[in-house]
């Protein structure tokens, strides 16, 4: 039987499958190497790195919520320095597309984080992390407002040559708004979902479970917003969209994909099962020999031409 | 090499009301696994509970290809792998984790172990009882009462001397195990003095402060919360007293057993 293609083109990047891993849900990349094929990956995500060494959050960062988790890691990273001294040689190793993950605290660490890192060898993308929270705006993320939003990619677009992706906040009223400031700004793709803030309480102990309090909550309990809000943005913009949000199995990717992801990424499936990105690669490809698709790109946005408009 | 097998339970004993203990037929992982490591286990298929939940390797038969577990049901995810019958199998992620550093020949070794802490202290006895070298090895064994001493003939039949510690005098000693080796460490050895403790939290500190202040090498095994257990999520951490490197530590690579001298006990939070 012939092969299904399951390439993909993102902004210019070739990808051979459409199969990411989500940003600091695969470390970076080596934590893994035992357990998954991290060569068959349409790209890797690193966690998120900033201009300086950061300590993160104090314990507990996690706790498990009904089919889903609360995480408060708080960018702990290495910073950019030692990043690309210490990280990038392993990841560049492994042969597919590394994007890298940037925080910051204002416009400013973007601009020369992502400065720096055009100077590294082996990035083929930047995703722009916005929500973090923003020193300028009072602690506010500037994932949630256009304006903030708009400064951020519009500093870095200038410094950066290559693909640039936003990686959109789930935490706002209307999703299709910041997808539409952040493709004005210059991104050339948009990735979504980041996690939606939530909390956990211990009753016992009568106090929240997170040290920091709140949490982004991830998983497959949030795949159905996940779900709507590549729906809706879709519709709003032409740049092509990389899914992400309780992604388990192929038929999970396959709703990302019908709703208009040209790419999807695995996250917190990770640590649940390590197969799930080869489970999810064998459920594309049997779905598609089943429904006699050729190439998973012309599944992209299908279910839109379903006729059912919101 | 870490791998993800499934694996079957071959036994179970209800070993107290709250604890049993499982057989596992685990053939890589009881080839390799080593004194202080764990395994990171899928209680379900289904997605709720959702995360894998981690339990220390409590002996190993690379022989027989099984491995032991000692489950206290605390949740609902213990509860499952408590009440499981042989037949029965997992997802099982390991060997994970930095295991116990095997103290110099001759060295006199401390256990000190914590209710269900004992686990991978009966292995790193097992371990020591075994080896070429001679050990003189004393095992305390603290719990609140009486019946939670989980498997403590498996841990004094492999230490020269036992001493169990009840916080309700039911049997042993009354009091804390911590006070046990406080007694014990005041008591000069002139030879080498290796501790290794495994327990709750507030016995571990309680160890470690305890260290600090005596001419004595002390290990412990911490626990958190895990997403990956791989070292990929950075969710398990513990603040770090040492004054290179990050601030926080992975339990469950850079741990689970650590120098005691590496934690910052005095940053606990929650
Ligand atoms: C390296 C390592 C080795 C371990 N070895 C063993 C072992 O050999 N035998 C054994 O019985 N257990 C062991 N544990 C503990 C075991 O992993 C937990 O008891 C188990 O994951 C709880 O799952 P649950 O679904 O039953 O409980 P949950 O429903 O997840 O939790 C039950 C209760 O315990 C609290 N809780 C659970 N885990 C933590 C935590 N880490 N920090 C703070 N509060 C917590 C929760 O708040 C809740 O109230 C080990 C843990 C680690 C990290
Ligand atoms: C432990 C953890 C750490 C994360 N760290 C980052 C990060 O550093 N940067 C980022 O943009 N997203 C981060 N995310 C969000 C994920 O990349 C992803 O957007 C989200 O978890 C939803 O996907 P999932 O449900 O498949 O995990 C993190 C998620 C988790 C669970
Ligand atoms: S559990 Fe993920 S880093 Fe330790």
């Amino acid at each position: 039987m012939a092969s299904v293609d399951l390439s993909v083109q993102l902004a210019g990047l070739r990808l051979q499958s459409p199969i990411l891993v989500a940003s600091g849900t695969f470390g970076y990349g080596t934590e893994y190497a035992d357990l998954v094929d991290v060569s068959s990956l349409g790209a890797l995500v690193t966690k998120a790195v900033t201009l300086e060494p950061r300590e993160g959050n104090p314990p507990p960062r996690i706790c498990e919520t009904p089919a889903g988790m609360l995480n408060a890691i708080g960018l702990q990273n290495p910073g950019v320095e030692a990043f690309i001294a210490e990280k990038l040689p392993a990841l560049r190793e492994f042969g597919v597309p590394v994007i890298v993950n940037i925080a910051g605290a204002d416009t400013e660490e973007y601009l020369r984080v992502a400065e720096r890192l055009g100077s590294a060898e082996g990035v083929a993308a930047l995703e722009l992390n916005v929500s973090c929270p923003n020193v300028k705006a009072g602690g506010m993320h500037c994932g949630v407002r256009e304006d903030l939003l708009a400064e951020v990619v519009s500093a870095v677009r200038p410094v950066w040559p290559r693909p640039l992706i936003t990686k959109l906040s789930p935490n706002v009223t209307d999703i299709a708004a910041l997808a539409r400031a952040a493709v004005e700004a210059g991104s050339d793709a948009l990735s979504l979902i980041n996690t939606l803030l939530g909390m956990a309480i211990d009753v016992e102990r009568r106090r929240p479970v997170l040290a920091n309090v709140t949490g982004g909550l991830s998983g497959p309990a949030i795949r159905p917003v996940a779900v709507r809000m590549i729906w809706e943005v879709a519709r709003a913009v032409s740049v092509p969209l990389i899914g992400m949000g309780g992604i388990m199995t192929g038929r999970d990717a396959l709703e990302f994909i019908l709703a208009g992801a040209t790419a999807i990424a695995v996250g917190t499936a990770n640590f649940v099962n390590p197969d799930t990105v080869a489970e999810v690669r064998k459920g594309l490809e049997d779905y598609c020999r089943r429904h006699g698709i050729m190439r998973i790109a012309d599944l992209v946005g299908a279910a839109q031409q379903s006729g059912r408009q919101t | 090499m870490t791998t993800s097998r499934r694996a079957t339970v071959v036994a179970r004993e209800q070993v107290t009301p709250l604890h049993s203990r499982l057989r596992l037929r685990a053939p890589e992982i009881a080839q390799q696994a080593q004194p202080g490591q764990f395994v990171h286990l899928r209680v379900t298929q289904a997605w709720d509970p959702l995360l894998r939940r981690p339990f220390s390797v409590m002996l190993a038969d690379p022989r027989g290809g099984v491995i032991d577990l000692l489950v206290q049901v605390v949740g609902r995810g213990s509860e499952i792998l408590a009440a499981a019958a042989p037949g029965q199998s997992f997802d099982l992620l390991g060997p994970l984790g930095t295991p116990f550093p095997l103290p110099p020949a001759g060295s006199q070794v401390i256990l000190v172990a914590g209710g269900v802490g004992v686990a991978p202290l009966i292995f790193l006895a097992d371990a020591l009882a075994n080896a070429p070298q001679e050990y003189e090895i004393t095992g305390l064994f603290g719990a609140r009462t009486a019946s939670l001493l989980c498997c403590w003939l498996e841990l004094a039949s492999r230490c020269q001397e036992f001493l169990a510690v009840t916080e309700d005098g039911s049997i042993g000693e009354q009091g804390l195990v911590s006070e046990a080796l406080a007694r014990r460490l005041s008591a000069p050895f002139p030879g080498r003095r290796v501790v290794y403790a495994c327990g709750p939290e507030a016995m571990l500190a309680a160890v470690g402060r305890l260290a600090a202040q005596q001419p004595v090498e002390a290990y412990v095994s911490m626990e958190r919360w895990m997403g990956c257990g791989v070292g990929a999520c950075l969710g398990c951490v513990v603040p770090s007293a040492l004054p290179e490197g990050e601030r926080y530590l992975r339990v469950c690579t850079d741990g689970p057993v650590f120098p005691a001298s590496a934690i910052d006990w005095e940053a606990r939070s929650a």
